[in-house]
């Protein structure tokens, strides 16, 4: 009888366990980063915060923060196409995970990515501060007309 | 209450059964859910504004500060431009830039860049009360969120509080922090630990304990000069942004402390190495260290964790721990500024974390954590080949068809690694080949063998300069006249587990016992199994215990009228009459007397003193396989267990007088 006692009360401790050890203790007032996309300047944010209803419960809630580019162009790469009117931002694509990852197959080595579509590149509202856009420009030399990639975002075509 | 006992403990036996299979199921679930939430997503932190400065900074009237902030050095943030502004109210108001300076703070106020340096320096001057306030450092243009808050406070005088430590950490990589405090600290009890909400957490201190979060990932170690000790973490994640104390003592109470300011960036040109490496038993696992070319001259060591320090097994001076000999081996690659160590012959105690250590470059250290799962290596091949010398000896390594396109190599492992021996050429494929037809061995031949080719050879494939698995054997040369002493080393081979040259038996030994010692640390979970397993055990001892116990003292009760009949002595019965005589007026004294004169023997037991040992010494006399309980000596009827003198031997019968006397059985007794 007390062996079985006994045996109850580790049952019920480490159900315990097992509703704490979901989430990691010490990180429970943490915002977890769902999307940060630079090309659309869009991220999303997710947090537990009690109910407002019954302040007792925890709810998960998501923050979305979307900066739209009014003076964009339609191409951000070509600075004389129109400038652009209709911004769209679909969360299926926002939640798109296209980045690859290494995985261990039975000793093979294979390289594996979550998205579906990911082979269509997304269209940019915005420049992304670390990478260098450039857009083909004709200069007139000597009575030729040459292409020469000049740079829009000069300052993030810095070399080194 | 016996017959009903043991029916019902099977059942309960088995109902306990159950539950432990249903609460070791349980407990295993409990464990799963927690890793995958922890690497799922990154924190917030990890989007938020990668600047890092001081929190707070202390002036006094008529000095000076310097406020040091922190950026990623991308070429973007290099070139950009940096500020320094004040708060006043939602704007920031521009004091210094890189190339600006405010013209009330001219001369006061200089702002120095230094990218390589990864940061760039304000300093004040002449400070005044009106000085203090909420700054800002950043890089581009105000307020766009890439700054970061520095609060400024002018005290009228000294002394003021000691800045914290600031530390800038790339993702990923490893944080060392030296802190020395005197050397009257030598014997107090050094610490790191981490600010939280309530306290200060403890990570690690010198009496080895370290944090649960952290096994395997930190390290302190003493210094040189005494009282000075450094802490070393690796794989900094985002989570491990913030105020650290190392000091010496406790915290909060008596001792010294030091503040350390610790913030994790990303620098995507950091490497990626790997944090686990899984390896089936018996195998091989592949572990990479950073490895700057330009240093060579740097040591190079690869220890496995241990909360006390880290145990040295292999360096780049030619050094291999005696335990580990032809199992690890490293193997330098300097197109991809890799370090490879391999380590074969996988068993389940080389579980654990293993570093990748340097003495002079520090911030290139790492960690890896090694798991050995269950399994059979791919590559099979004997573990003990001997062979006498001048003989022709093959040494054959059969690999699976996943290897058929794989580089296949022999080295033979020496203290400095494993050097590639030429193995005889596989016959090349047809195009019709494949996989399963052909032979897929690889043999190295010895023709003939000599002394110096003892050692350890490794089988071991490789794709695109990658190392794969490998296997090790063991090629062990005899000579003539050592014929009489291999059944010896065949001997201590089949004791010890791996094939070792005897002098490592007695180490694989002393590592078996070595090993005990940590896996009896890591089996806490196992113990809490066992101990539940214990404790109903211990339990159904009891019961089966108390249940003979009754048994027997019901036994005894009965066995009064059972066993009376069945004893046999070698006494007449005249004598008996004559001892019943006296024994009803005496305390039994002259008893022994009178039936001693006759025989004058020393089989009694002379007592000097109580009449308590006198009655001791009866009840040992009186008995033949069997015991009395304590009586008065005056109701006893004695008789001797035999009695030298050539009495016939008869067969008496003992009719106790009263019931107290109470026999036990044969069995039990004298």
């Amino acid at each position: 009888m007390r062996s079985s006692l006994l045996l109850c009360v580790t049952l019920a401790v480490s159900l315990g366990i097992i509703h704490v050890a979901g989430y990691p203790v010490d990180l429970k007032d943490e915002e977890y980063v769902l999307v940060n996309n630079k090309c659309q300047c869009v991220t999303v944010t997710s947090k537990f915060v009690p109910s407002k209803e019954n302040p007792d419960e925890e709810v998960l809630t998501r923050n979305i923060r979307i900066i739209v580019p009014l003076k964009a162009r339609e191409n951000i790469s070509d600075p004389l196409s129109p400038p652009r009117t209709t911004f769209v931002y679909r969360m299926s694509e926002l939640c798109k995970n296209c980045e690859s990852v290494e995985l261990d197959l039975g000793g093979a080595i294979v390289q594996a990515q979550q998205g579906n579509s990911c082979e269509e590149p997304q269209t940019c509202y915005t420049y992304d501060r670390n990478q260098c856009y450039t857009s083909p420009v004709p200069l007139l030399h000597h009575g030729e007309v040459t292409h020469v990639q000049a740079a829009l975002t000069p300052d993030s075509c810095f070399a080194e | 209450m016996e017959n009903k006992e043991v029916p019902g403990t099977e059942r309960s036996l088995e109902w306990n059964a159950r539950k432990m299979t249903l609460l070791a199921l349980v407990l295993l679930l409990a464990l799963l859910p927690a890793e995958a939430v922890r690497s799922r997503h990154p924190p917030k932190a990890s989007i938020s504004s990668p600047v890092f400065g001081p929190r707070q900074v202390h002036g006094v009237v008529g000095g000076s500060v310097t406020v040091r902030c922190f950026y990623p050095p991308t070429p973007m943030n290099k070139h950009d431009r940096k500020y320094f502004c004040k708060m006043l109210g939602s704007i920031c108001d521009t004091v210094v830039t890189t190339s600006f300076v405010k013209p009330q703070y001219q001369g006061k106020v200089s702002l120095t860049d230094h990218p390589d340096a990864e940061s760039f320096q304000v300093n004040i001057s002449a400070l005044v009360p009106d000085d203090a306030g909420t700054f800002q450092c950043g890089i581009g243009v105000n307020g766009r969120g890439l700054s970061h808050q520095v609060i400024l406070s002018v005290a009228e005088a000294p002394p003021v509080p000691e800045p914290a430590e600031l530390f800038y950490v790339k993702l990923r990589s490893t944080w060392t922090v030296s802190c020395s405090f005197g050397p009257e600290t030598s014997n107090w009890r050094r610490y790191l630990c981490k600010k939280e909400k309530d306290g200060c957490r403890n990570i690690a201190d010198s009496h080895q304990n370290i944090d649960q979060d952290f096994t395997g990932r930190v390290l302190l170690t003493f210094e040189g000069s005494p009282g000075s000790f450094s802490v070393t973490m690796t794989q900094m994640d985002w989570g491990d942004t913030g105020l650290y104390y190392c000091g010496a003592g406790e915290y909060g109470k008596d001792g010294k402390s030091k503040e350390l300011d610790v913030f994790v960036h990303e620098d995507k040109n950091f490497p990626q190495l790997k944090t686990m490496v899984i390896g089936k038993n018996g195998s091989s696992a592949t572990f990479e260290c950073l490895y700057e070319p330009l240093q060579r001259s740097s040591s190079r060591i690869w220890c496995k964790w241990r909360p006390q320090g880290c145990e040295k097994i292999i360096d780049n001076a030619g050094y291999v721990s005696p335990k580990y000999l032809g199992r690890v081996a490293m193997f330098e690659n300097q197109a991809n500024k890799t370090l490879t160590i391999m380590l074969n012959q996988l068993r389940p105690k080389d579980q654990g974390y293993y570093w990748c250590m340097s003495n002079e470059l520090k911030e290139q250290q790492s960690s890896t954590e090694l798991k050995v799962v269950e399994g059979e290596p791919s590559l099979k091949v004997e573990n003990t080949v001997q062979a006498q010398v001048g003989s022709k000896v093959e040494l054959t390594c059969f690999y699976p068809c996943k290897y058929y396109s794989f580089d296949k190599y022999w080295c033979k492992w020496n203290e400095t690694g494993c050097s590639k021996v030429p193995a005889g050429e596989q016959r090349p494929a047809g195009p019709e080949a494949t996989c399963s037809t052909s032979n897929r061995t690889m043999v190295l031949s010895f023709d003939p063998v000599t002394e110096q080719d003892e050692g350890w050879y490794w089988c071991g494939v490789k794709r695109n300069g990658i190392f794969g698995e490998s296997v090790a054997v063991e090629l062990q040369v005899t000579t003539g006249s050592d014929a009489k002493h291999s059944p010896e080393l065949l001997d201590i081979d089949s004791s010890s587990e791996s094939g070792a040259v005897p002098p490592g038996g007695a180490y694989n030994d002393a590592e078996v016992r070595k090993g005990a010692a940590p896996e009896s640390s890591d089996e806490s979970h196992g113990s809490n199994t066992l101990a539940l397993v214990l404790g109903p055990l211990a339990g159904l001892i009891l019961i089966a215990v108390t249940a003979f116990a009754i048994f027997k003292y019901r036994q005894l009760k009965r066995s009064d009228l059972v066993s009376v009949g069945s004893y046999r002595t070698n006494i007449s019965m005249s004598d008996f009459e004559s001892a019943r005589d006296y024994s009803a007026s005496n305390n039994g004294y002259s008893v022994r007397d009178s039936l001693e004169s006759p025989a004058g023997g020393d089989e009694f037991i002379t007592t000097s003193g109580t009449a308590e040992s006198a009655i001791d010494a009866k009840k040992v006399k009186r008995v033949r396989g069997g015991r009395r309980g304590a009586t008065d000596p005056g109701d006893v009827a004695t008789a001797p267990q035999s009695l030298p003198g050539g009495l016939p031997p008869s067969t008496v019968l003992f009719i106790p007088r009263d019931p107290p006397f109470s026999w036990l059985s044969p069995g039990v007794g004298i």
